[in-house]
């Protein structure tokens, strides 16, 4: 009987460390898959000041990258490069026709009786998040800004994204303290 | 084999019990490790909404202009480009530097652009018609004016201190001609033969 109570004390399971693993490749897997977010681009946005942070996001928000070159990227591709394609905004205008063709876009309700026309267009109510580099300069916002609000667009609720932290301030006093 | 006394057995148990299992303690550490680690890549990011025109031209009816509040980032300095710390290609600018304008007066930092937009807003005497409600007043639009070479760091912080003070309607206008010249840029009219 006294053998039989120890074979069966040495069967025992210790569970722990298997749910300790689980709970690291959890972490793990939940980390990795928000840090290869494509949408954000390794840009340093301006501090603000006085705004909230954003807690909840709308569910459709397309969001425009637009780089110190000026170079606006979706998901990781560059559809318009500054320098290569300087007056021609043709690739702008795909990607916001991807935005309209693509994505489950809400519409601006029309009002009763009227149809989809070119007097009465299809307006997105879902808004565009601009991120831009604090050094970004304006005028290549603003580039996108008209791109946004041209017929074959129509984007007119853009929002300006902005960090709650400076991390370029963080960075220099690193290296000042070097 | 000799059999071990009843004391023996006791004093085994003992020293059984009283050993620390650290695995759980370490996995905890090793957790808050990866927590804190981890925690920087998140920063939260806030949004500032802006709108552009919606329905301009579109409209049969006749839709009377409207009394702006305009602000004007005005360029002091450009300022000397200079490697950012820890980037390959990324600069930032040393001795940058803007003031504001809003209607006539001049305001330099932020918190000044802040102070003045409140007593605008505040003021009962600035409102405007609101064509909405007809025989009603509302605050005012704000059209928000970058100067050429004014960068994206000047006029989000100014769209925060505007939509802080609680200006909704916020427009955008100017700025859109590059240093060199683009397609906004003014060109130089053809003379006629």
């Amino acid at each position: 009987m006294a053998n039989l109570d120890a074979v069966q004390e040495d069967a025992k399971l210790d569970m722990t460390p298997m749910i300790d693993c689980v709970f690291l490749l959890m972490i793990f897997f939940v980390l990795v898959i928000d840090l290869s977010q494509t949408d954000l681009e390794d840009l340093i946005l301006p501090k603000a000041k006085y705004v909230q942070p954003d807690d909840q996001p709308p569910d459709v928000r397309p969001i425009a990258n637009i780089n110190q070159g000026g170079d606006v990227i979706y998901k990781g591709n560059t559809y318009y490069a500054a320098a290569q394609h300087g007056e021609n905004y043709e690739g702008m205008k795909k990607l916001l026709v991807e935005w309209r063709n693509t994505l489950k876009l809400t519409y601006k309700p029309l009002k009763e009786g009227q149809a989809v026309s070119a007097k009465n267009p299809n307006i997105p109510d879902d808004p565009v998040l601009v991120r831009a580099d604090k050094w970004t300069e304006w005028h290549y916002v603003g580039k996108f800004m008209t791109a946004c609000s041209q017929p074959y667009a129509q984007f007119w609720k853009l929002e300006l994204a902005m960090s709650e932290i400076d991390k370029e301030d963080k960075m220099l006093k690193a290296q000042k303290a070097k | 084999m000799a059999r071990k006394s009843r004391r023996q057995q006791m004093k085994e148990e003992v020293t059984k019990e009283a050993e620390i299992d650290m695995t759980p303690m370490i996995d905890v550490v090793f957790l808050l490790i990866i927590f804190f680690l981890c925690i920087d890549f998140k920063i939260l990011e806030s949004k500032l909404p802006a709108y552009l025109p919606k329905d301009k031209g579109s409209q049969p009816e006749k839709v009377e202009p409207q009394e702006q509040l305009r602000i004007k980032i005005v360029l002091d300095r450009k300022g000397e480009k200079s490697l950012r710390p820890a980037a390959k290609h990324a600069y930032y600018l040393v001795g940058h530097k803007v003031h504001y304008t809003v209607g006539p007066k001049k305001v330099e930092t932020l918190d000044e652009l802040k102070d003045e937009l409140k007593k605008i807003h505040d003021d009962p005497n600035r409102r405007v018609p609101d064509p909405k409600k007809p025989g009603s007043k509302k605050v005012m639009g704000v059209v928000i004016e970058p100067d050429t070479g004014t960068v994206y760091g000047d006029v989000a912080p100014c769209v925060d201190a505007v939509k802080f003070v609680g200006f909704d309607d916020i427009n955008f206008g100017g700025g859109l001609g590059s240093e060199t010249g683009g397609k906004y840029a003014k060109k130089p009219r053809k003379k006629k033969k």
